[in-house]
């Protein structure tokens, strides 16, 4: 920042002002217009102060926050199967906080997150906790506070998370197959690499399951990234997973071509990284190779494990259509079925129409994301959007 | 928010790196001993890998996700040899779909278990399970660490009972403390690597008297000072 000129550091002030009101209108339509708000999240800068993302984040969830829960009892943690696993990672997770926070002040913090977890885990029986869960909710306790957070985080956690919460990590793994796939398709080169290095996937593991809440440092560029995949389709994190790859490119190819290297290089985040840029190009990839077109290359090279999953899936309920990996394993079916292949024709142009604006230009490309994001969502889990996308 | 949090990690990449540094010597390469660290969740195993690599204790590690690795070049009878250790994550829902990518290829097997925390104990015979599962051999190395020696007043399990545990799955056991300088942290991995590189089995083998200070041997379990 110190190192723009005058007039530039003008400019940034003077757009962050007019964001400021485009929230504050949209906020006070009624109702919110989401859309524009899901705008705001996703272009430059995302929604700017934790004030305003305890405004917005209710919104870009569909969650009424005119009811707040009562704090739970001591009996929430009486013969709880999850409470030492939750207190262990809890206790270990001092890094989430602010440095200099007074001792007392976080470990008040770290029992609500506690509570927090075990409220969430208390009311959705069917969710597991996994470690990694605890990266994701402590980043809402921190931004707006206990009660609140469990609303968002029950809401999240039954839609964007849902899959990361199985009994197995199944579908974790296959949302994870989706990584390499998007790589290929931008850079071969970079993909031959590492299937010759067999470094897998598992790097990314922590990257998805916690939205990078447990591999970057400060809290702002994690809240930035939040306001991001909020705003955005439950596959996003795996689109921005592949894009920081992509974006180490030479490190990777520089590497010796072994797991052990590339999986070391990999799993080390850079703590620099060009966020706004990188936020964007996930934003074009996903317009422009949006999870349909990516299900049929991962379902082809995984068909074993996903037919044992769909087997097992027949039995789940209908809240199962809102996973992002039941949405996957939906467009695979859809397209494999032939009376389903005219209507994968038809949706062609505007798919077509949003790659061509994609590639308009940054902000452009950023606003075509999520028109994208809510179409597509519309398209593929219609509950999902009644639910989400008010 | 976290400039010193920032500040902390920096720390320990570059003490990673410095570590991972000295494995380049020039066009010879090393041969590469590939160790992976299995058991519960907070038993100590990315401390006493993280204590192996750089030499120190880090004073807050958290939850591992998944698989992390670290490595460290080591000499052993004039041979420079790369230790790269695969520190895994304790819930069992990872260790299901999600570690066996990392039992490939391993050379050797470290079971870590806390000395106060009997139930850590008591999941070795299912981490001993998962093992077998996934490698397919049978003689691959494999030995017992229970950890935390230094928190004298809290030990659930006796040293006895670990011992017999260990005699009875044909390991070495060790005691150990990730967090004192002088626990043996080194000498236990080195003397898997001089194992490894003797391809004899472990209970035979004699390492040099200048390398590492101990007798390696079945029986073996370290005074701690505990």
């Amino acid at each position: 920042m110190s190192l723009r000129t005058e007039p530039g550091r003008h400019g940034s002030e003077f757009r962050r002002r007019r964001k400021l009101c485009d929230i504050q209108r949209a906020l006070a339509k009624d109702p919110p217009d989401v859309a524009t708000l899901r705008r705001m999240a996703i272009s430059e800068g995302g929604l700017l102060t934790d004030e305003i993302r305890c405004l917005v984040w209710p919104r870009l969830l569909n969650v009424s926050t005119e009811e707040l829960p009562p704090p739970p009892g001591p009996e929430l943690r009486v013969n709880n199967k999850d409470y030492e696993q939750v207190l262990l990672d809890v206790r270990r997770s001092l890094r989430r906080f602010p440095p200099g926070m007074p001792l007392k002040e976080r470990e008040d913090l770290q029992e609500q997150l506690i509570d927090i977890i075990l409220q969430v885990l208390a009311r959705n029986p069917q969710l597991h906790y996994y470690q990694g869960y605890h990266d994701i909710v402590v980043t809402f306790l921190l931004v707006v506070g206990g009660p609140l957070a469990t609303l968002l985080v029950d809401k999240l956690s039954t839609h964007h998370l849902r899959d990361f919460m199985d009994p197995s990590m199944d579908n974790t793994k296959h949302i994870l197959n989706y990584l390499m796939p998007i790589i290929e398709l931008v850079n071969p080169g970079l993909h031959d690499f590492m299937v010759r290095a067999e470094v897998g996937t598992i790097f990314a593991l922590s990257w998805l399951i916690t939205w990078f809440g447990h591999v970057l440092s400060d809290f702002r560029h994690v809240v930035r990234l939040y306001d991001f995949f909020l705003a955005c389709h439950p596959l996003m994190p795996i689109y921005f997973a592949a894009v920081i790859v992509l974006h180490r490119e030479s490190e990777v190819m520089e590497c010796e071509c072994d797991m052990a290297s590339v999986h070391h290089l990999l799993s080390q985040i850079p703590q620099d990284l060009p966020y706004e840029t990188l936020i964007s190009k996930a934003g074009d990839l996903f317009v422009q190779f949006p999870p349909s077109e990516l299900s049929r290359e991962a379902a082809l090279q995984h068909q074993a494990e996903r037919t044992a999953v769909s087997t097992f899936k027949d039995f789940e309920l209908a809240s199962t259509q809102q996973r992002p990996d039941m949405v996957l394993r939906r467009r695979f079916r859809d397209s494999v079925r032939p009376e389903n292949r005219n209507k994968a024709v038809l949706t062609k142009p505007r798919t077509n129409r949003l790659v061509k604006l994609a590639v308009m230009g940054l902000t452009v490309a950023l606003g075509a994301a999520a028109l994208a994001v809510v179409k597509s969502a519309l398209e593929w889990a219609p509950k999902f959007e009644l639910q989400i996308f008010p | 928010m976290s400039s010193a949090t920032g500040g902390d990690r920096g720390l320990e990449s570059s003490l990673e790196a410095s570590i991972n540094s000295t494995c380049s010597y020039g066009s010879t390469r090393a041969r590469i001993f590939k160790i992976i660290v299995i058991g519960d969740s907070n038993v100590g195993k990315t401390c006493l890998t993280y204590r192996f690599c750089t030499s120190y204790f880090p004073e807050r590690t958290e939850a591992t996700i998944g698989v992390d690795f670290r490595e460290r070049c080591v000499e052993i009878d004039g041979e420079r040899i790369k230790i790269q250790l695969w520190d895994t994550a304790g819930q069992e829902r990872f260790r299901k779909s999600m570690v066996q990518h990392y039992y490939r290829n391993v050379h050797a097997v470290v079971f870590v278990y806390d000395i106060t925390n009997m139930a850590s104990f008591q999941s070795l015979p299912a981490w001993i399970e998962e093992c077998k599962r996934h490698l397919l051999t049978n003689d691959v190395p494999r030995i017992l660490v229970g950890n935390k020696c230094d928190l004298k007043d809290s030990i659930q399990v006796p040293t006895d009972l670990a011992q017999k545990f260990a005699d009875l799955h044909s390991m070495p056991m060790f005691e150990t403390s990730a967090k004192n300088t002088n626990d043996h942290v080194e000498a236990i991995f080195m003397t898997l690597a001089h194992k490894l590189k003797s391809h004899k089995p472990l209970v035979l083998s004699q390492p040099p008297e200048n390398t590492v200070e101990l007798n390696s041997g079945a029986k073996t379990s370290f005074p701690c000072g505990c």
